[in-house]
């Protein structure tokens, strides 16, 4: 390793370029030692999983990582994508195996159970190395997941060219532990509606990079397209159609799917704002629904809030939340919050009708509903998550334990924090993945989106989540998502929308910063994230190229001041 | 006034229906009228192709018809997707057949010539009639090509205006597109009637093209050799296109955006991967033909010669566009020659034009260039050149006034590529331009700021997509629906009313060409939320709907 040292130090003194060594990992680890050899993987590579009673979860990640390194047959991106190292090949060691253990005392438990765990108690660090000399590599951990976040480590080092899978860079150790415990992707799937297919090949591009947790924005205004056992008519009536439905079964097959690669899924039932298609099957319990003009009310359309403010509106949206989140293994339920549009009850009836009885304020009213549904589903072994508005536009008695997404822009993170919650990074002016694509409300050829311009994987790579906060705070923050709200999405481009861009994130929240302790910086980053997305692109998910491939063969060579 | 549009829930397809918006043709009709009776497709419906030795590629369209016809299955989009029209099923006539003909004395020729005529002289105009009482409908047409416009109308359903020209353009040297993604493209641009496809093949980046008397340009050039268009995938391509009403007008970009030359004639090519880039180039890397050095003008109108005789094209374009004089200043060849023959860099190129596009004259073809060729610089250009316009709209009656005959691809409405950030490494605050929304593409006015006289010279128009930030794995989407604006302005020009288009109107036929085109396969993105596709004008801005 010293050997390496030295050589990056002579590298730098002398100003030359290193070779593009690293390109190959995202998000990067934590401490990572590289050399120079050349080591190939035998014909006859195999895992060598000791552990007593592998989980049937890491059985088959293992069988995927097996399939990762035989079918990924990702050239190197240099110019010639591999051809120059055909003469190191034909002397290169081999490397025979790869082995699997957890720490000593550590129970084998699923991959599953440790990925669904309560933020800060799961295991993702692993530790491993990878000999120059042929022998045993070795991927130690002290969990099944941490096991797992491993492989995926192991799978981006290797390029393949002429019928060999390679690396330039044995040996390898690296010590890897997340910066931050949660990191996520965001997705709508009620503007416009994903089949599972799709959001399962998601959920896989996540797990590549390392994403732990999928915010499933399932329902809006414009459809619900969620099964739910005791209010079936909110989907028959809701969704956009009976094809265009997430049945119980559904949501279980993708929870499952998603813990078997270390993802919890945190669903979101937005209340009581975003709510108006409820009204095709309960019309009284939502107010303005479809009123005009729709921009009074509602910051899209259709128009339409739940009348919080009614006794049966809210026990009728405990019981729904609480009927929803017990059949996830999920810690962490979002019930939304956000953009109440105080306009909506103004002239409603309903509601003025009981503020007048009750003698309370709309917000008194929005603190006993929202102390309701979050003591329904805190029962449930529920942790309550909000967009930012329920702490700073109202005043609401919100348990310690919420935890806050901030969206509105990154400048708020802050006065969240100030008030002592725990926060999720979101903020539409880095992470929005949907920012850019114009106007799509009809008669306004003019418009712009709202918060343009489109938020490139660079501008997003440049957040810095303790911006503004003090040290005290530092811990507050549980991490950050990119999401994408799907008014102009679907499964036509939610690839190329999200991929490589939701990298981004991924990488600030795993590895904070560089394993040489400097800031994460874009043009060391760029050739590595190139890497990840042409490996995507061979798994088959259609990432979006960031440069000419002129550019991806050659780093730094388009970067503006070059 | 609605269209008489097939629409088919499980197997029966449905006629006029009464829903107050046109959906579903987009380029639309100027002669349509339509009724507002219930026609279903008969389970035994047949093309009755009414055309003595009917050439095989007009057989093949009505096949790829009839196939839609059956396989489209596009709900209607409204709440319920169709399901409210099912007692009109019950009671409604069938439609048995259409029959195709020809007008009398009309040329029996196949598709794929009519399609590569020059522009001015083909014949796409089309008559469709479809009476309510199920008795045949007919299809007449002066020429192949009219008949297949027509058969695309019927299955989207729904006379002409058109100018000549209605292009889509894409960049496959900034990234390769494997030859099906092409197709798909191809297949998509002829749902809504247009006409060429513009294919920018080369740039600095990459040389993709196969040439045979050149075969180290992308040997040598290419990014790899899997990313190439060979000689015969041209061919397929070209005939692909042709089959389906569209010309391939093909762009090998010269002098400038042609740093790749290098790979391959290193002597040919000045500041090459100079640096910085930026002073030299508008992206990397910099590299620019040496167009004073008569050695490379005989190479590149020999290329350029070899390349398009090889196509039946009447239309090629040698590009011009974006050289950057600093390349040259200091380049010892260049000013060499300069001094010898004291020629100034202006002259150097006149002649080096004068001699490509003399070459391309020679093999029948008409040369195209962007604007920079009529407007930068001082250069003597043949009367029959095709100008580009594409770095403003405003430049359009610049070009015009010289007497040249444009397209319009003007970037401020037609770039597909705009919006997506910046690509350039180390930017991370750097920007693109807004996106360009297909209803900020569809103000265009291809008129503006002409004399009533210059109107002719108005071929036409198109949306291009530069592929920096795009390759197959977004093409779909960042393409369709968007590029099916330009394809409605330069088709139908107005409304059939007479009226402007009009965004407004536009939507509710636009999501119905998104939403046949996804059941076709391919990955246009959504508008808007669902929601608003099934309630025409309930998402528009200042809508009032509801209570």
């Amino acid at each position: 390793m010293a050997f390496s040292r030295y050589l990056i130090i002579l590298a730098l003194v002398t100003g030359c370029i290193l070779p593009s060594g690293v390109q190959a990992l995202w998000p990067i680890p934590t401490t990572l030692e590289t050399g120079m050899t050349t080591l190939k993987i035998s014909p006859t590579f195999y895992f060598d999983v000791q552990i007593e009673g592998p989980p049937s979860d890491l059985r088959d990640a293992v069988a995927q990582s097996q399939h990762y390194l035989e079918n990924d047959k990702l050239g190197r991106l240099v110019v010639g994508r591999g051809s120059n190292d055909t003469s190191a090949l034909a002397t290169a060691r081999t490397l025979s195996k790869l082995t699997l253990s957890l720490a000593s005392g550590v129970a084998a438990e699923p991959i599953s159970s440790e990925a669904v765990k309560p933020l800060g108690t799961r295991s993702e660090e692993y530790a491993l190395i990878i000999p120059a000399d042929g022998s045993a590599a070795t991927l130690t951990a002290n969990s099944t997941l941490g096991l797992y976040r491993g492989l995926t480590t192991f799978n981006q080092l290797f390029y393949y060219y002429g019928g060999v899978t390679y690396t330039l860079l044995a040996p390898i150790s690296i010590k890897d532990t997340p910066a931050y415990p949660f990191r996520g992707l965001g997705l709508d799937t009620s503007r416009n509606y994903y089949p599972v297919c799709d959001i399962l090949r998601t959920l896989d591009a996540m797990s590549w990079v390392k994403i732990n947790t999928f915010h499933w924005h399932i329902t809006d205004s414009q459809s619900f397209p969620l099964e739910v056992a005791q209010y079936p008519e909110l989907s028959i009536n809701g969704a956009y159609s009976p094809q265009e439905v997430y049945t119980a079964s559904d949501v279980q097959y993708i929870v499952q799917y998603a813990a078997a690669r270390g993802i919890d899924v945190m669903m979101e039932i937005d209340t009581p704002g975003h709510t108006a298609i409820i009204a095709a099957t309960y019309p009284e319990y939502v107010a303005c629904s479809d009123a005009s003009p729709w921009a009074d009310f509602a910051n899209e359309p259709p128009a339409g809030q739940l009348r919080f403010a009614l006794p049966e509106v809210m026990n009728f949206t405990a019981s729904l939340l609480t009927n929803v989140a017990k059949a996830l293994p999920s810690h962490y339920f979002s019930t939304g919050g956000d953009e109440l549009n105080t306009n909506c009850y103004a002239n409603d009836y309903l509601t003025e009708q009981q503020l007048n009885r009750t003698g309370m304020t709309l917000n008194g009213a929005l603190d006993t509903f929202t102390q309701t549904t979050h003591g329904a589903l805190i029962a449930q072994g529920k942790t309550p998550v909000v967009w930012e508005e329920m702490v700073l536009d109202w005043n609401i008695t919100l348990s310690n334990e919420t935890i806050v997404m901030i969206w509105i822009s990154s400048a708020d993170a802050a006065a969240v924090a100030g008030r002592g919650f725990r926060i999720i990074h979101a903020p539409s002016n880095y992470f929005y993945l949907d920012c850019g694509a114009g106007e799509w409300l009809g008669d306004d050829p003019t418009g712009n989106s709202w918060c343009d311009p489109f938020k490139t994987w660079s501008k997003a790579y440049t957040f810095d989540p303790l911006a503004n906060l003090t040290e005290a705070q530092y811990e507050l923050v549980l991490g950050g998502e990119q999401i994408l709200w799907s008014e102009q999405s679907g499964p036509q481009n939610v690839d190329p929308i999200v991929w490589p861009r939701a990298a981004a994130s991924a990488e600030i929240f795993w590895s904070g910063k560089q394993p040489t302790g400097a800031a994460l910086n874009v043009t060391e980053a760029l050739p590595r994230l190139h890497d990840v997305r042409y490996r995507m692109v061979q798994r088959g998910i259609k990432a979006i190229p960031l440069q000419p491939q002129w550019c991806a063969l050659r780093p730094d060579a388009c970067d503006i001041y070059a």
